[in-house]
């Protein structure tokens, strides 16, 4: 049995746009222009708020400058703007500095979290036991009790074991509250889940990933059901694990870390693991409710094919720096035959696209993906009727190939989506009971979660004089299935791994014994810079998700996830020769320079042999 | 948050911009902004007129004056940084302004503003002190030079008089045989340092003739490690000698706790930091 308490400090979401607000009454009708990720939600509920009836609010999101969850919330200022709006029958604006928002807008993390797990002598896992003590904050605000409720599904993670008790505690305090920010109850999980993976570890003296690959879901083990009731549909750690390792030179770092450990030097070396998984796509409206969230998982997209042939799509999933207008126009390319130019993503704006439920969760592409996907293969299907009148064949006489509905066995007889475009446009000769539209709407409530995962190796270099850490490398392997994109990809994982890297070393918002936040500013409140982080080596693996037809997995928040915990364990396992089996996050060099002094060093300390691991 | 209001004037000569400053005790000169700017925002400071010196060229430029460097006031840290006077006689005060939180500040921000605001986590105030630099100030009582240590009286407080300006720095020539290293310690790239050596070194046969180290953010004001200069002073250039004398850096200072760092720290990592600045400086491997 070895049990341990980790500290999930208290993060503040720092958005590169800090809020804004602004209202406009006309004619008794309000439209909101708001930084906010939801406005879907956000309409609803100002409707159910100020009683101003639904249909003659518009609530506009436009270019939002990030949110990573901090704008899924409904707040104070939004319904002040319109109730302010409303009785002064004028315009109101409204926005907030950065120190403003600091202390206002919803922070996130910020558990205790007590984790014992029970193992046979191997290392095999058997049982786990999760006690959290989670901050609210003063008061509840849209997600807050949920979030380290979503932590109940992700404790075990990759791990087989034959018993699971999860126990959350929330308390009041006097502190701003807490809710979504990036990865929301996932990272904090997989946090301690990784650390005690290699707590376990260094206490059975085997190698860290040997470790984890006796206790892993084989892949041959897929669909999984896990101990904590969820059913993982595909995934490889050995293969991702497998190409990590080689990546980052596993067992050169390890032979080097040995040495440097013999020869006493004052640079140590520390490698730390996260194979993380994740419980993305959110989220089977059913499950949404049981966390007491008030709206559905579900989304929505229509198509519009236009009379000469450009196609307009309508996503209820509003993006805010995700860079939905490419991956879309990508999907609808693939799918409708038709150039990626002529496709135009239409989001954001309740008139637009009145139905949604937004961007959050790592959901856009698994779950308004999916709904994208199904609009296109409506508009296709009506496309064949149209097609085989104009072409004089029997609709089942068609197949869709190459982009477009061809006569079977005589290719060169097809329809694109574009030559179908004009004709039902004038709809001089359409069949009987065809509409004259080429148009469609589709929503897709998903039935599962999806669940990326990966392997994250993290390289550190502590100066044990000082305790100055500084990341040597840093190899991510991610497995999100399949990829529209790569470069968005890329890119969520880069700012996703930043930020990870930032709750393991320099965040961390922190109140006097007064209750003021004296962390307000970003003078105090640290957040790294491309200076502060190396550059990183990302690689993928893919198993394609059996639960969408895209095959996608989701990356919003994956960086995140995983590589707080790769980092501390990196730090850590540098200082195992000094008897340090944790540093409180943020490891800052003061903490680590402690650590290094109050560890109680083992004589005869040996690391273990490093000549396994998945292969 | 916005800044509470103030005036704002842009005076035609260094005399009209002492005029305005004697004139009025809460008006505040204005430079590059990347000190003020922020303590203005966050309502920390609330000057009743800013005078905008930026228009003085008088204040621009590095000249070479015989033994030392005369640096203009606004010259910017990104100046000090690519300077060929500078990088020839005075490496130190380019080495550590460009170390300065990010290039955006250090092309705003101006050596006369840095040592004017007197902030002792500042970078260039103890490597100014370890320089033996005088500063040069003008205003109704004539101009004046002054001494770091006289300069610099307290947290983000000068000796300046009521309308005085800081115009320039002078920066003795470094001679042959010196050797100079600034170690600085911080968080992030962008964050202040929670302690910084500014070390000079000249090595004769074997031995450091002479040190010079200054120290940043390890009190109220930069501060020099005498009793560490002493120690080392004549002693043989090796690890264990400078070692020793960097044990001494801390003595007879009074480092802040606070957010970022608990005094035992700070001491500690200023006999760390000096031991590396000094070895540096010195050639010792």
């Amino acid at each position: 049995m070895i049990e341990r308490t980790y500290r999930q400090q208290r993060l503040i979401p720092e958005a590169m746009e800090p809020r804004a607000v602004v209202v406009a009454p006309v004619a008794g009708e309000y439209t909101m222009w708001s930084a906010t990720q939801i406005p879907h939600v956000l309409k609803v509920m100002l409707a159910v708020v100020t009683g101003i009836e639904e249909h003659k609010l518009r609530v506009i999101a436009p270019d939002v400058g990030g949110g990573f969850g901090s704008k899924l919330q409904v707040t104070a200022e939004e319904v002040l703007a319109l109730i302010l709006a409303r009785r002064l029958g004028r315009p109101v604006k409204w926005t907030e500095s950065r120190s403003e928002g600091n202390v206002a807008v919803h922070h996130g993390r910020d558990q205790l979290q007590r984790i014992r797990i029970a193992t046979d002598s191997d290392g095999k896992l058997r049982g786990l036991d999760v006690d959290l003590l989670a901050d609210m904050g003063a008061y509840l605000m849209l997600v807050t009790p949920g979030v380290p409720l979503l932590g109940a599904f992700m404790f075990n993670a990759i791990y087989k074991m034959d018993a699971y008790r999860f126990n959350c505690t929330g308390v009041f305090t006097t502190k701003t509250p807490t809710d979504a920010y990036r990865g929301a109850g996932r990272p904090e999980a997989t946090y301690a889940i990784e650390h005690i993976m290699d707590d376990l570890a260094a206490h059975i003296g085997e190698d860290p990933l040997v470790v984890r690959e006796r206790n892993w879901i084989r892949h041959e083990e897929f669909p999984y059901t896990t101990i904590a009731g969820l059913t993982y549909d595909t995934g490889n750690y050995e293969a991702a694990t497998a190409l990590a390792k080689d990546l980052f030179h596993y067992e050169d770092l390890r032979k080097e870390q040995s040495e440097r450990d013999s020869a006493g030097a004052t640079t140590r070396i520390g490698i730390g693991v996260s194979t993380y998984t994740e419980m993305c796509g959110l989220a089977p409206s059913r499950v949404l409710g049981s966390l007491a969230y008030a709206a559905g998982g579900w989304e929505h997209a229509s198509i519009r094919v236009l009379p000469t042939g450009k196609v307009e799509v309508v996503t209820g999933s509003s993006a805010h720096g995700q860079g939905h207008e490419t991956a879309w126009s990508q999907i609808v390319a693939d799918e409708l035959g038709v150039p990626f130019e002529d496709v135009r993503v239409l989001h954001g704006d309740t008139a637009i696209a009145p139905k949604g439920m937004d961007t959050y969760g790592s959901r856009s592409l698994v779950v308004g993906g999916t709904a994208v996907v199904a609009a296109c293969q409506k508009v296709r299907d009506k496309a064949r009727v149209i097609a085989a009148a104009m072409l004089e064949v029997d609709p089942n006489d068609l197949e869709w190939a190459d982009g477009k509905w061809s006569v079977r066995g005589d290719p060169d007889q097809g329809k694109s989506i574009a030559d179908v475009a004009f004709p039902t446009f004038a709809a001089h000769d359409l069949p009987d009971g065809v509409e004259p539209s080429l148009d469609s709407d589709a929503t897709f409530d998903p039935e599962n979660f999806s669940y990326p995962h990966g392997t994250h190796l993290c390289a550190v270099e502590v100066d044990t004089q000082t305790g100055k850490v500084k990341i040597r490398s840093y190899v991510a392997v991610d497995d999100v299935g399949n990829v529209v994109n790569p470069l968005i990809v890329d890119g969520q994982v880069h700012g996703g791994i930043a930020q990870g890297v930032a709750q393991a070393r320099y965040e961390e918002a922190a109140y006097d014994s007064s209750g003021n936040l004296v962390t307000a500013s970003l003078a105090d409140y640290l957040i790294p810079s491309a200076a502060d982080l190396p550059s990183f080596t990302l690689a993928r693996t893919q198993t394609p998700s059996t639960l969408n037809p895209l095959g996608v997995k989701g990356v919003g928040e994956a960086g995140t996830i995983a590589s707080t915990p790769a980092v501390v364990n990196a730090i850590v396992d540098a200082l195992r020769p000094f008897g340090v089996s944790d540093v409180p996050m943020p490891c800052t060099p003061e903490r680590v320079w402690r650590a290094i002094n109050e560890g109680e060093a083992a004589a005869d300390f040996q690391r273990p042999a490093s000549n396994g691991g998945a292969q | 948050m916005i800044p509470a209001s103030f005036d704002y004037i842009r005076p035609g000569s260094l005399a009209e911009a002492s005029q305005a400053l004697a004139a009025d005790e809460d008006a505040k000169v204005i430079a590059g902004g990347q000190s003020l700017l922020p303590l203005l925002r966050l309502r920390f400071a609330y000057p009743s007129v800013l005078v905008d010196v930026a228009g003085l060229d008088e204040l621009r430029g590095v000249r070479e004056r015989g033994t030392f460097l005369e640096i203009g006031a606004l010259t910017t840290h990104y100046e000090l940084t690519t300077d060929p006077l500078i990088a020839a006689h005075a490496g130190l005060v380019a080495q550590a302004a460009g170390m300065i939180a990010d290039p955006a500040v250090r092309h705003r921000g101006t050596i006369g503003g840095a040592l004017s605001h007197a902030d002792p986590a500042g970078d260039l105030p103890a490597v100014i002190s370890a320089l033996d630099a005088t500063l040069v100030v003008t205003g109704p009582g004539g101009d004046r030079e002054i001494a770091p240590g006289a300069f610099f009286a307290d947290y983000l407080t000068t000796s300046l008089a009521p309308g005085e300006i800081l115009t320039s720095v002078r920066v003795p020539k470094l001679a042959a045989g010196w050797g100079y290293h600034y170690e600085k310690f911080h968080v992030t790239a962008q964050a202040w340092a929670i302690v910084g050596v500014a070390a000079l070194a000249r090595r004769d046969d074997g031995h450091i003739a002479e040190a010079r180290i200054g120290l940043t953010n390890m009190g109220s004001t930069p501060v020099r490690a005498r009793e560490a200069e002493a120690a080392a002073t004549g002693a043989p250039a090796t690890a264990t000698a400078v070692g020793e004398a960097a044990r001494l850096a801390d003595a007879g200072t009074s480092p802040p706790s606070d957010l970022r760092a608990a005094e035992d720290y700070r001491r500690h990592l200023a006999q760390v930091l000096t031991a590396r600045a000094l070895a540096a400086a010195a050639g010792v491997a």
